[in-house]
């Protein structure tokens, strides 16, 4: 009974000055969020945070990820960074974590319009994927070009706004989308698919875009194994395999996100947001589509000649963001 | 044995519904030898062992969020019971209730119909696919676990492609509203609908001639058949059972998410699968048909979702949890055979 | 015609008809897929996949299921890229712990269900998280990357022609499948306990040992497709094996074998796995809708196990006649 009433002192604790106990929660495991884990120690490190604690449910599946989520409250954190499991169905959730008086902020992806999050932090996939497309076209050189796009879960709405984005960009260049292979974030379908996709069409494609992190992986590979140049690729995020296939000239560039800067600058704002500010309401927001209170969280092309230098690219993005980021975003007191 | 002594006596509102139900359906000596007398030690036990652990796990939020939680695995354990009952399985669960969910969804964002008669076209849905699978295992004699595998990718394939992926949410804020409703601040009327589907199907299975039927179809199909029952026919009612109860889970969870989701059961529905056995087969549902435990579902069900709740609760690494509470999951079901063999072997002395 | 007729009673025909007409009608329609490196991509798939359906088929032949084949596997291709990367073994050295590895979670499968006597459905469903859980524990989601450059060559290199080193170990594995089922006491003990546990446990046979070597052996196989997933895929992905379930039940299951137990086929479950492999890139070069892709696989597995059903009651139909 001891640790019982221990507990409910603990939750009705009054408001000290720094005992934000912020908690990173993505989706699911996944490499991608792996930043976050150094990103909320620093950010403790650097703003005196209580602690900024990386908890990732243990599947990808948003019913375990409610769960952790509720589980957090009753261990008493009081601030959310969460990657939405769904843009749609997370957003009850946060509307019950923010009935606790925590913050929530969406980083990495968004919720959808209207919810309790004060905002989102995280990379635009949309206009990531129509930059990317665009880098290909560019590296694929001019003429009419033909693209290959490899990307992720169908159930994830992101994946129709990328394949969308994709199909865009390939239209205003004039060059054509001849196949999108979708639903193949998990290894072996992917390397099943992929493979066999490139061994019956290797002759009718002139670029192949990846908008996800496994057919990132899997197309590089496949690209290094057939060992043609004439194929252009690029790529999505920093996984080792697809930042050396472009340093050895298999994959045109990578697009890289910034989860790292998500995580640093969430747990500085959600720390900010306990201890008297508030989120400005005509800020220079941009918009997506799921949300009006959109922060760009930043997104590089990376090709073979900054491959070595990228985490200090990001690192300076970071930066230049969390310089300005109060006066542009928050509205505080004293 | 102190700390089950105070176990017991702290009664929680909740906890007087759940143990209702078994003194109500089993009296004297022989209620110590069911399933559900042992589930329901556990649960006292490890409630017992959170509580004094983790300071959280008596606070009503997640009291609450517990139970809300176990309301929506049980109703997906009910679904897969009914199937059970005939010695079967249901794999298309999570696809059929994603379908109903989207169902529902649509009618009342792309139609305009009120909010009921959403809920009255998933359950319509949700029957008619446990119908399909129901007629396609009778008239094929196929096991229904290779029925159910392939259409499990067709349900949830046409409803991708009918979707593309979008959900809908501009559902009437009835929906959410009951999702995030708290009567005495820890009982979700989820909670209410999940024990009114468990006294319904006991009603069913004790007082009804169908019910009667589709116990013994399942325990002895062809005995059955001799004795006049329609086996074929008992057997595709079992399954739309199976669908409507899982469009009853969809709907929770609908209520509970504030929208119907494409992904809210994983890819095919898989995430749904887990907690359709769980529950069923720890209560003491018999894979090989023929003997269905209501009550049993509804504590297996309870028991992991609390397993779950007290090891997150606990800290030790949320990668951990999945491989303690299949430990755990182990350990109950070795204790049960144990405390079976036990008294086994006490009345043959 | 009494060859055709005893032919067409066999498991492995009707599969081998659906293959050939398959093979056959895309191959026209789309000339690309009999290309050698379509082929060569077609046997890569079959290599692995193979291993994964044999994994499952084992224990369908002794009347019960696995659902954890895929954690199995999942945790021995962690274990194995795990051992390289952190402790820098030797390939060949951490190969064979894995391999022990698979066949000890494996026989503790085939322990808990013979002594205990609980529905081999239960425990392997407990030990499913058991096993991913201890995956995702070591791993923390993160795959490994440390992968020698001999392995990643072995999983990704030619032979001679179309033929993969990989296909190398599966060819053995259906080799040593089939002497075991057909020729050794084990096999047969194996099937005898699948088609009736009692009579077979009055004939002498001892239901609990042969229970726990199928275990034994599934858990070999499925630590094998780990393994050489790993060489394919070039890192030690902690997700390997999510995905494996439905297409270790497909498999057999389009290749005749009976979910009771008893009655397995070797030729005939892969030819089930080449089925499954054939659609899946059938649809790619088809350029199918991404999201009918599902409906369509689901469609063609429900055929595939009509037809073969259609085959078993016209035999026991032509059967009766003489």
């Amino acid at each position: 009974m001891l640790a019982v009433a221990a507990g409910v002192t603990l939750l009705a604790g009054g408001v000290r000055a720094d005992d934000t106990k912020a908690a990173l929660v993505p989706g699911g495991p996944h490499p991608y969020f792996a930043a976050w884990e150094q990103a909320g120690k620093d950010a403790v490190r650097d703003f005196h945070l209580s602690s900024a604690d990386y908890k990732v449910p243990e599947k990808w599946e948003l019913n375990a990820q409610n769960q952790l989520l509720e589980s957090l409250v009753s261990q008493g954190y009081n601030a959310f960074l969460v990657f939405p499991g769904d843009p749609v169905g997370s957003a009850s959730t946060v509307a019950e974590l923010a009935d606790t008086g925590a913050p929530v902020l969406a980083i990495g992806g968004c919720l959808k319009d209207p919810s309790m999050a004060g905002f989102c932090l995280g990379t635009d996939v949309a206009h990531s994927a129509y930059l990317g497309t665009q880098q290909l076209i560019k590296v694929m050189g001019t003429g009419k070009k033909r693209i290959a796009h490899f990307t992720g879960f169908l159930v994830d709405p992101n994946t129709q706004l990328r394949i969308d984005a994709v199909k865009k960009a390939a239209e205003e260049a004039g060059d054509e989308v001849v196949q999108v292979i979708a639903d193949i974030d998990a290894p072996e379908p992917a390397q099943e698919k992929i493979n066999a996709y490139l061994a019956a069409h290797a002759n009718d494609v002139d670029g192949i875009v990846t908008t996800a992190w496994v057919p990132a992986v899997v197309a590089s590979n496949a690209l290094r194994k057939i060992g043609d140049k004439r194929i252009k690729m690029v790529a999505i995020d920093h996984d080792q395999v697809v930042l050396q296939a472009v340093k050895d000239g298999f994959v045109a560039g990578t697009m890289l996100q910034n989860p790292y800067g998500q995580g640093y600058i969430g747990a500085f704002a959600a720390d900010k947001l306990r201890n008297g500010c508030t989120v400005k309401a005509d800020a220079p927001w941009k918009a997506n589509a799921l949300t009006s209170h959109f922060i760009d969280s930043g997104t590089v092309f990376v090709a073979a000649d900054k491959v070595d230098t990228y985490l200090e690219a990001m690192q300076g993005i970071t930066k230049d963001l969390l310089s300005t980021f109060q006066a542009t975003y928050l509205v505080c007191k004293s | 044995m102190q700390g089950r002594g105070t176990s017991t006596t702290r009664v929680e509102p909740d906890e007087v519904l759940v143990r209702a139900s078994p003194t109500g359906s089993a009296g004297g000596l022989r209620f110590y030898l069911t399933n559900e007398f042992g589930l329901l030690v556990l649960i006292l036990l490890f409630g017992a062992v959170f509580a004094v652990l983790s300071g959280g796990f008596l606070s009503t939020f997640n009291q609450f969020t517990l139970w809300r939680t176990a309301a929506v695995n049980t109703v997906i354990g009910f679904a897969m019971m009914t199937v059970i009952v005939t010695g079967g399985l249901n794999l298309a669960v999570g696809a059929i209730g994603v379908c109903a969910a989207m169902m529902c969804g649509w009618m009342i964002q792309a139609l305009g119909v009120p909010g009921p008669v959403g809920i009255v076209g998933a359950l319509a849905l949700g029957a008619t696919l446990g119908f399909v699978n129901g007629w396609v295992v009778v008239k094929s004699g196929l096991h229904s676990f290779i029925i159910t595998l392939a259409t499990m990718s067709i349900f949830f394939g046409v409803m991708v492609y009918l979707t593309h992926g979008e959900s809908f949410r501009n559902l009437p804020p009835s929906f959410a509203e009951f999702g995030r409703t708290r009567y005495f601040g820890v009982v979700s009327p989820m909670l209410i609908v999940a024990l009114v589907a468990g006294l319904l199907l006991i009603g069913l299975y004790r007082f009804t001639a169908l019910g009667r039927e589709m116990l013994s179809a399942g325990a002895k199909p062809e005995a059955a058949e001799l004795s006049g029952v329609r086996v074929g026919r008992v057997f595709i009612l079992c399954h739309m059972l199976s669908g409507l109860l899982a469009g009853v889970a969809a709907l929770l969870l609908v209520m509970r998410n504030g929208a119907a989701i494409p992904s809210m059961a994983g890819q095919l529905g898989q995430d749904w699968l887990l907690p359709a056995f769980l529950g069923p087969v720890l209560g003491g549902t018999l894979l090989s048909g023929g003997r269905v435990s209501v009550v049993g579902t509804f504590l297996g069900s309870a028991l992991v979702t609390m397993l779950t709740s007290g090891l997150l609760l606990l800290r030790i690494g949320e990668f951990w949890v999945q491989a303690c509470l299949g430990l755990v999951l182990l350990l109950a079901v070795l204790i049960d055979v144990a405390r079976k063999r036990y008294l086994a072997h006490r009345r043959m002395v | 015609m009494q060859v055709v007729m005893r032919q067409m009673q066999t498991d492995w025909f009707g599969p081998l008809a659906v293959t050939v007409l398959a093979v056959a009608i895309i191959g026209t329609a789309a000339p690309p897929f009999l290309s050698t490196l379509n082929v060569q991509v077609l046997l890569f798939a079959l290599a692995t996949n193979t291993l994964i359906a044999f994994s499952q088929m084992i224990i369908i032949a002794v009347g019960q299921m696995n659902l954890s084949v895929g954690a199995i596997g999942g945790l021995s291709a962690i274990a194995f890229a795990g051992m390289m990367q952190v402790w820098g073994l030797p390939a060949p050295f951490a190969a064979v712990l894995a391999l022990g590895i698979g066949i000890a979670a494996g026989a503790l499968n085939g322990i808990f269900i013979a002594r205990t006597g609980i529905s081999a459905f239960v425990i392997t469903l407990a030990s499913l998280s058991v096993f991913k859980g201890i995956n995702s524990g070591i791993t923390r989601a993160q795959p490994f990357y440390g992968i020698p450059e001999t392995v990643k060559a072995f999983g990704n290199n030619v032979m001679i022609g179309p033929l993969p080193w990989l296909i190398l170990p599966t060819v053995l594995v259906i080799l040593g499948l089939w002497f075991l089922l057909n020729r050794m006491p084990l096999g047969r003990a194996i099937l005898a306990v699948g088609g009736n546990t009692h009579a077979a446990e009055l004939s002498g046979i001892s239901v609990s040992f042969t229970v726990v070597a199928a275990h034994a052996i599934s858990g070999c196989l499925a630590a094998l497709a780990g393994i050489m997933l790993v060489a394919r895929l070039q890192i030690g992905q902690p997700s390997i094996g999510d995905d494996w379930l439905i297409l270790s039940f497909a498999a057999p299951v389009i290749g005749g074998a009976v979910l009771s137990g008893g009655h397995v086929s070797v030729a005939a479950t892969v030819l089930g796995v080449a089925i499954v492999a054939i659609i899946t890139q059938a649809l790619v070069l088809f350029h199918i809708d991404p999201y009918l892709v599902q409906v369509v696989l689901g469609a063609m597995i429900l055929w595939a196990v009509g037809v073969n059903r259609w085959r078993e009651l016209r035999i026991a139909k032509s059967a009766k006649r003489i």
